[in-house]
């Protein structure tokens, strides 16, 4: 239930509730509100908690440590929210998370033992989602009739957003012409690229190897085909942890209706 | 061998154990989640009918295993791979001299491998030539996830690692079968990063590189590396299970296999106990690539196909000759035992019955 207090208007659920579908499994690239992760949302004025479960107990620390602090400071970033407060259930290290989150301790903090830099276990991950992300994006313009030697020279500022359309048009060959495409495999991509700042300047070509480096028309296909590839690694891991999920309830229901 | 629309395919499982995870085994808390994690990833890929409990599942013994294996000839042969885990379990979780037991018993039936670890030093040079002398280990099994006492895992890339590769190479050890899969709490998941395969491989061009469960949640950085890498080959445990209840899964995941590899390095493994093959090799052998898939990555999952991955891949790496096993086959201890010799004489060429 939300209620208001003196201090402004509490935050609307489905405010909280887009925060966190922004929020994605690193390892599957896919949002934690569509993955059912997220339990319960409570809103107490500026106040908001936010209860987590994850497929198994012993999902790694780094991810779990990821989406619990991305849960937070999403749901942060709304005015109406003073603080967010994060729970994770039933995982191997719910206390350390649970208290670094919540503290506002970084990941080296909460686990002293920890071997291994957070921030490189998400830069490689962030990496392999834009790379699955990008095969879609690129899907869309083949579909448009653009060959593989138009698609490597696409560049940010080829690129004309039209108003009201689910669509963007895309110059090609010195803007001689344009193809449209649907934005929302391209905006998924490019949102991925903003946010590790791979493609910004006006200039800076849109695709790239899994290496972040341009593309060579003659290589097109091969990345093309790694693309593909990431998403099939991440939606098989999708189908592991789906398949442990589904395990370990069929067991609790058991034990309960014991 | 599987019959399959009046073919046989010889099935060679290249990827069990034969364990003991029973609370007497047991020394740390680590052995009780590893087993726990096992049975997760038991009861998630298996029928329900066919779902073991879990004190079976503690440790079965060589009676049972020999029945799973072969009392429906699902299989025909068999790799032992062992686990060690001693940090974990006392007499150790699945260990060369454990599976020994079984493998000298029905030496034609069973390859036996055996392992190393880097960080036991000279100590583990000489435990690796002594399994070399006892047994004449065709391959060995790592486990770079393993724990050792404040470490908690080890890479193939490291200095350390080379000196045992080495080893390998000097003793004609030339399979080198590396778990990089799912991670099984409570090791840790990095400790499983497929990466240090890439270096080993062409550093050891001589040995193969077995990478167990395609490297699955990494199965990108593996098809990767083995595609540049023509040494290095992917066995199919975890995956296969894939065919049993997630069949679009395994289309696609085979699909990648087929086309980043090739059908010469792919090769089945069911990870038995974590599953069996009397159900899984007809799961596998039945499963088909969808039309979308077949029509996408330009690949068959045929009959030709499914006789080097079932058997004729990894009868290469360790150099078993099918045709006279089939023959030996049909009047040895386990065909007797299973009453399986006429299903090896079944398909005897004419010339050979005089």
């Amino acid at each position: 239930m939300s209620t208001q207090t003196s201090d402004g208007p509490a935050p609307a659920r489905a405010a909280v509730r887009d925060q966190l579908d922004r929020v994605t499994d690193p390892e599957l690239d896919r949002s934690i509100v569509a993955l059912e992760y997220v339990d319960a949302i409570e809103i107490d004025g500026g106040h908001v908690s936010v209860d987590l479960t994850l497929p198994t107990a012993w999902c790694s620390p780094a991810f779990a440590w990821m989406m619990a602090v991305d849960a937070r400071d999403e749901i942060e970033s709304l005015p109406a929210v003073e603080e967010a407060r994060i729970t994770l259930h039933e995982h191997m290290h719910e206390t350390e998370i649970n208290r670094g989150v919540n503290e506002d301790l970084s990941f080296a903090e909460a686990f002293p033992d920890a071997d291994g830099d957070v921030a490189a276990v998400r830069a490689e991950l962030d990496d392999k989602a834009r790379v699955a992300r990008q095969y879609d994006a690129v899907e869309a313009l083949l579909e448009a009739g653009l060959d593989a030697r138009a698609i490597v020279d696409v560049r940010l500022r080829d690129l004309e957003y039209v108003d009201g359309a689910d669509s963007v048009s895309i110059y090609v060959r010195d803007s001689s012409f344009a193809v449209t495409v649907p934005e929302a495999p391209l905006e998924r991509y490019l949102e991925k690229t903003r946010e590790i700042g791979l493609v910004s300047a006006p200039a800076d070509r849109l695709f790239r190897t899994p290496e972040g480096e341009p593309i060579d028309p003659d290589s097109f296909d091969l990345v093309h085909r790694r693309g593909r590839l990431a998403q099939v690694n991440m939606s098989s891991q999708g189908g592991i942890c789906d398949g442990l999920r589904e395990a370990r309830e069929g067991r609790l229901e058991e034990t309960a209706g014991d | 061998m599987y019959q399959h629309n009046g073919e046989e395919i010889f099935v060679i499982d290249g990827h069990v154990h034969l364990w003991d995870a029973t609370e007497e085994n047991i020394q740390h808390q680590g052995g009780e989640e590893f087993i726990q994690c096992f049975y997760d990833y038991h009861t998630t890929f298996t029928p329900e009918e066919r779902q073991w409990d879990i004190d079976e599942y503690r440790k079965y013994g060589a009676d049972r295993m020999v029945e799973d294996l072969f009392g429906n000839a699902a299989a025909d042969m068999a790799i032992f791979q062992p686990t060690y885990l001693t940090d974990f379990y006392d007499e150790g979780f699945n260990t060369t001299e454990q599976n020994a037991e079984l493998a000298t018993e029905h030496p034609e039936r069973f390859v036996l491998n055996g392992t190393f670890d880097p960080r036991d030093g000279e100590e583990g040079l000489e435990y690796l030539e002594e399994l070399h002398e006892k047994y004449d280990i065709p391959g060995v099994k790592l486990y770079t996830a393993e724990w050792r006492g404040d470490s908690k895992g080890w890479r193939l890339d490291d200095e350390d690692a080379f000196e045992f590769l080495e080893k390998c190479q000097e003793l004609g050890i030339e399979n080198i079968h590396a778990h990089k899969g799912p991670t099984i709490r409570p090791l840790n998941r990095d400790a499983f990063d497929v990466k240090d395969v890439d270096d080993a491989a062409s550093s050891f061009p001589e040995l193969n590189f077995i990478v167990e469960h395609v490297g699955l949640p990494r199965l990108d950085d593996f098809c990767w590396i083995a595609a540049q890498e023509t040494n290095v080959y992917g066995g199919l445990a975890v995956a296969a299970p894939f065919a049993q209840n997630r069949p679009g899964k395994f289309s696609e995941i085979m699909s990648e296999l087929l086309w980043w590899l090739g059908e010469d390095r792919v090769l089945f493994g069911s990870d038995y106990a974590l599953w069996n093959p009397d159900w899984l090799v007809e799961e596998v052998l039945e499963a088909e690539l969808t039309e979308e898939h077949r029509a996408e990555y330009g690949v068959e999952w045929d009959l030709e196909t499914k006789k080097k991955v079932m058997g004729e891949n990894i009868a290469d790496l360790y150099d078993i000759d099918i045709e006279a096993k089939r023959q030996t086959f049909e009047d040895d201890e386990i065909s007797q035992q299973f009453e399986l010799e006429d299903h090896y004489a079944s398909e005897e060429p004419a010339a050979a019955d005089d």
